[in-house]
């Protein structure tokens, strides 16, 4: 075929939106001839700033073949099984969001409608008891995925890593890999036919084909007029804290998420420190009011503490004549959930699969902003889900019950409801486990369970439960605990 | 919730063909029964359409899940396999291809495989057919079976199969089977529809004999004439007919003749299609038409002239029209079948469209609670997937053709798409990329065939697909193309194989019903 079109490609951003993207782009179509030039504006990390992340990234490493053991030493990272969600004033019982099944398929079935028929004939045993991961995560433990927890189901694990180190250790692969990149305090978008013709980056111009906007606040998407969507309705944080706390002396395997009054903070341990965050609405505190429910929450003292205004919504259009908005650029996510570089890639992945052809690129663009609206939406739902089902006390969360939610979240809380299915949808990233462990969290009972599992005798599933909790305590008990492994990891690299 | 045995949920099904008896086959298996109580009315009177004598591997899937002997099943039904469906003269009059039961080619480098082909191609390399990294459509051209191996790394595990069985020999072998197990048959003709006053459900049904048989849960499988879901509840018809004009459809068999094929065959005509489906004892073959472009004499002719065998029935006529209901569930009235849709056979989906509403409604069968809106608006989002999406991929077939000077065929092909399918066309032409959906029909693989079958070649591909040097992927092609061709050399004769695994006794041809 003729020589391919964009060939030069223009990532201009910061932070691990820009260095994710240009790595990625560069790692996957380098070779075909694609140019990647960085234009990396200042950071706006600090030094509390974490990014706590979701499974899939693991994959997004490997492509970039990024060491796992080497980048937790380097950035101070450790694993995390998943969040515990709990009230600050301790009332209801807290849950887990573990990255990992909850209990293992009977006569072809999903588990949970059994453990539904069973609740309701009086079982008194928790859902997360049937999970390796929400299991380990209670303990202290880590749950390294073998063949024969395979055999059980999935046993995944994200990260917590320290913003601005992350951020600085993706922008060493680029250096490393000979990648053209130009810092540049201010940039500026000189407009041309379809779109963006060069950046004036500090005075210099760059010129490419294809722009991918990774700059947060959308530099580029807004010089092409894109409008943004907000979902103000929907999420009921407008303010956002990140501060630094010291380390816990035994590091949990997951993030705690304490709901209180004025919203909620986050602990999310790392190697050297803890990392707070806290979403709160305006109109409900002041900034100070803020900054000491946070000190109060975590119990723990706070330095280098940051305020920031939250507008979570996204793109009419994330991908708009020769500009690609990935990351806050195309959507911004409210900090719950830890779908921000879940975003990224997904921005990225699918960027990789419609890559222009050709000079005529409508098909690809339309298709990719279809997926990616589509993926974007399944993701701010499962986040609003959480808001609008809550069952916690005060004033934010009585709010957030009166929230917006999309018809077809409405739909899927309808159906759980109603008979405890996850309505299946193209577009979605989360696991149905991960959606009942929500739901289940708190506190929905639904008013019936499919009837297709009644044909399951009744000593057959309570043998089968048995031989689940057995097997979880078993293989729970032989893992390492999360600070053995990471001392183990520390000194191998010293090694 | 469900422990109160002493008062089963009362299911009516109304009518007794292939949708009326997978149906009760279906739930019976699936629900236990001291919970739901199944009935069954169907009347010896009223004739059955028998829908599709072709089915998708799917089929087999539902058949496995009542626990059914294949061999048997085979042997009840006259069923021969299936490997997929020829399609004869439906881009131009000369052209053929094959929409087979597996994939083209495996993944490399990450990538789709059609990206590679795609990519050598239009570099000029000599790689051939889409259709030669096929092992389904090169078994199917030689008129070969086996079955697929289970070892996921063999070239002989990348098929599934499906059957062609006398669909009307298929619902007595269900009704066989679901009455063993507890469903009611009662005979008889449904002469009122009672409701209740205040919810407007339907609540029983008055039989000519005067009997009235009442219940909680009524699922509407009365074909065409969709007795319930369409006359009492009111249900309005989506009309289809602007993309898809065929309107009539006439069945004629023919003796059995050899070869004995492994797939189905749709030759485009000038007025529509002919189909043509061997069976171990007879050939079903028919014409699907648009009586705006065609009369039925012509039809008649058109038909006489493409069977191979000798007649064994006069040709018959039905009449239909393209779309479905508005909803699939409305109440506690569940349509099943033809009740519920209407989609000609080309790409033999009824039988799949029945299977996958009974799945979706055994897992959202009401219970003794009651009926539950919040359950049917699910069942009818599923039932929208399935019917949309199988109609974009119908359509496809007719208006990517270039058969110039055809009114039937010149309409089609100009004719206003939906967007839904203007956008996957455009898609593939650019890049390469087909439909991956994760739920219902079709696969990638399926639209791969239909597109680049259709004359419909991508004038790009993912650029992924750069990072394997070009050398490097020819030897690969080539390989590949040599491993499917060795491995299907070797293969059995279907007919022999029919003839060791599952021959039905020899019977006059004649004696047969032509259901």
């Amino acid at each position: 075929m003729s020589a391919p079109h964009c060939r030069r490609v223009v990532v201009v951003g910061r932070d691990a939106a820009l260095w994710l993207s240009a790595n990625v782009i560069r790692g996957a179509l380098g070779g075909s001839g694609v140019e990647v030039t960085a234009v990396e504006l200042p950071s706006r990390l600090t030094d509390a700033d974490v990014y706590a992340t979701l499974p899939p990234l693991e994959a997004l490493h490997s492509q970039l073949r990024v060491d796992e053991a080497a980048l937790l030493r380097t950035v101070g990272g450790v694993f995390t099984l998943g969040q515990n969600f709990a009230d600050a004033a301790g009332a209801g019982e807290p849950f887990l969001h573990a990255y990992g099944a909850y209990g293992t398929v009977i006569d072809g079935q999903d588990f949970f409608a059994y453990w539904l028929k069973a609740r309701g004939l009086g079982l008194r045993v928790g859902l997360e008891d049937f999970s390796l991961t929400a299991s380990a995560a209670r303990q202290g433990r880590l749950l390294v995925p073998d063949d024969e927890t395979e055999k059980f189901g999935r046993s995944d694990y994200a990260y917590h890593l320290p913003a601005a180190a992350y951020a600085r250790s993706l922008r060493g692969l680029a250096v490393h890999d000979g990648m053209a990149i130009h810092a540049a305090e201010t940039i500026e978008v000189l407009p041309g036919d379809g779109g963006v013709a060069a950046i004036s980056a500090d005075g210099v111009r760059i010129e490419g084909d294809l722009f991918v906007d990774a700059t947060g606040d959308g530099l580029l998407i807004d010089a092409l007029g894109v409008a943004r969507e907000s979902w103000g309705d929907i999420f009921p944080g407008d303010r956002m804290l990140v501060a630094s706390a010291p380390k816990f002396a035994s590091i949990p395997a997951y993030a705690e998420i304490r709901a209180h009054a004025q919203g909620w903070t986050g602990l999310y341990p790392s190697l050297n420190q803890t990392h707070v965050v806290q979403v709160t609405a305006s109109s409900l505190s002041s900034d100070e009011e803020a900054f000491q429910v946070a000190a109060a929450t975590g119990g723990l003292p706070l330095t280098d503490v940051t305020m920031r205004g939250l507008d979570p919504g996204m793109r009419a259009s994330a991908w708009a004549g020769n500009v690609v908005a990935i990351g806050g650029a195309a959507a911004t996510f409210d900090p719950l959930h830890n779908v921000d570089l879940l975003g990224v890639q997904t921005g990225l992945i699918k960027l990789l699969a419609f890559f222009p052809v050709a000079s005529d690129f409508s098909a690809e663009r339309s298709e990719y902003n279809r997926q990616v609206r589509g993926a974007y939406e399944r993701l701010r739902d499962f986040q609003a889900l959480h808001y609008r089902i809550n069952a916690y006390g005060a004033s934010f969360w009585a709010r957030a019950r009166q929230s917006e939610v999309s018809p077809a979240l409405a739909h899927r809380i309808a159906l759980f409801q109603a008979r405890g299915e996850i309505a299946p949808y193209e577009d979605e990233s989360f696991a149905p486990d991960s959606w009942r462990a929500f739901f289940i969290g708190h506190g929905l009972v639904p008013d019936s369970y499919t009837p297709v599992i009644d044909r399951t005798s009744p000593d057959e599933m309570k043998a089968q439960f048995r031989h689940m909790l057995g097997f979880v305590k078993e293989q729970v008990l032989r893992q390492p605990t999360h600070d053995s492994y990471l001392q183990t990891m520390t000194r191998r690299g010293h090694g | 919730m469900q422990t109160d045995r002493s008062n089963p949920v009362r299911v009516v099904i109304v009518g007794g063909g292939t949708a009326g008896w997978m149906t009760a086959a279906g739930l019976v298996r699936l629900l236990a029964s001291a919970d739901y109580d199944l009935t069954l009315i169907e009347s010896d009177e009223i004739g059955t359409v028998g829908v599709g004598e072709a089915t998708l591997p799917h089929i087999k899937t539902f058949n496995d899940m009542l626990g059914i002997n294949e061999a048997e099943f085979m042997r009840d039904t006259k069923a021969t396999f299936k490997l997929g469906i020829e399609f004869v003269g439906w881009d131009k009059p000369s052209d053929r291809y094959i929409h087979p039961f597996g994939t083209f080619g495996e993944p490399w480098a990450g990538v789709d495989f059609q990206h590679h082909w795609a990519r050598a191609a239009l570099a000029g390399e000599d790689v051939g057919s889409l259709f030669d990294y096929s092992y389904a459509v090169q078994a199917a051209a030689r008129a070969a079976f086996e079955f697929p191996n289970e070892d996921p790394k063999s070239i002989r595990s990348t098929y599934a199969y499906a059957y062609h069985f006398d669909a009307g020999l298929y619902a007595n072998f269900l009704r066989g089977w679901a009455q063993a197990r507890g469903v009611k048959r009662v005979e008889g003709k449904i002469v009122d529809v009672g409701r209740d006053g205040n919810s407007g459900h339907v609540d029983r049904l008055t039989l000519e004999s005067g009997a009235t048989i009442e219940g909680d849960v009524f699922i509407d499988c009365s074909g065409f004439r969709s007795l319930l879901l369409g006359q009492t509840m009111g249900i309005a018809w989506d009309d289809w007919s602007e993309w898809l004009p065929c309107d009539r459809a006439m069945a004629m068999p023919t003796t059995r003749t050899e070869p004995l094929i492994s797939y189905t065959r749709a030759t485009a005509q000038r007025g529509g299609w002919t189909w043509r489906i061997g069976l171990q004892h007879r050939t079903g073959n028919g014409m699907v038409f648009s009586s705006a472009y065609c009369s039925e004499d012509e039809a008649r002719e058109t038909l006489m002239g493409a069977v191979d065998g000798a007649l064994l029935a006069e040709p018959r006529v039905l009449r239909f029209r393209a779309g479905r209901r508005v909803k699939g569930w409305e109440g506690n009235v569940i349509g099943i079948g033809l009740a519920s849709g209407f989609l000609e056979p080309l790409e033999s989906t009824s039988i799949f469209l029945i299977q996958a509403a009974v799945v979706d409604l055994a897992n959202l069968m009401p219970t003794r609670g009651g009926i539950d809106r919040r359950l049917a608006d699910e069942f009818n989002r599923l039932y929208e997937v399935h019917y949309d999406r199988t109609r974009d991929f119908l359509v496809l077939h007719y208006c990517a053709n270039r058969r110039a000077g055809e009114p039937l065929w010149d309409h089609v092909r100009n004719m206003k798409l939906p967007d839904s399918l203007a956008h996957k066309i455009a898609l593939f032409e650019a890049s390469a990329a087909a439909p991956d959906y994760k739920y219902g029909l079709f696969s990638r693989d399926s639209w791969l065939a239909v597109l680049v079958g259709q004359g419909i070649i991508p004038r790009g591909y993912n650029r992924l697909a750069d990072r394997l040097p070009m050398d490097e992927l020819s030897a690969k092609l080539h390989d590949l193309r040599g491993r499917i061709r060795t491995n299907v050399d070797a293969m059995t004769d279907h007919a022999d194989f029919i003839a060791s695994y599952c021959a039905a006794p020899i019977l006059d041809a004649s004696m047969e019903s032509a259901a």
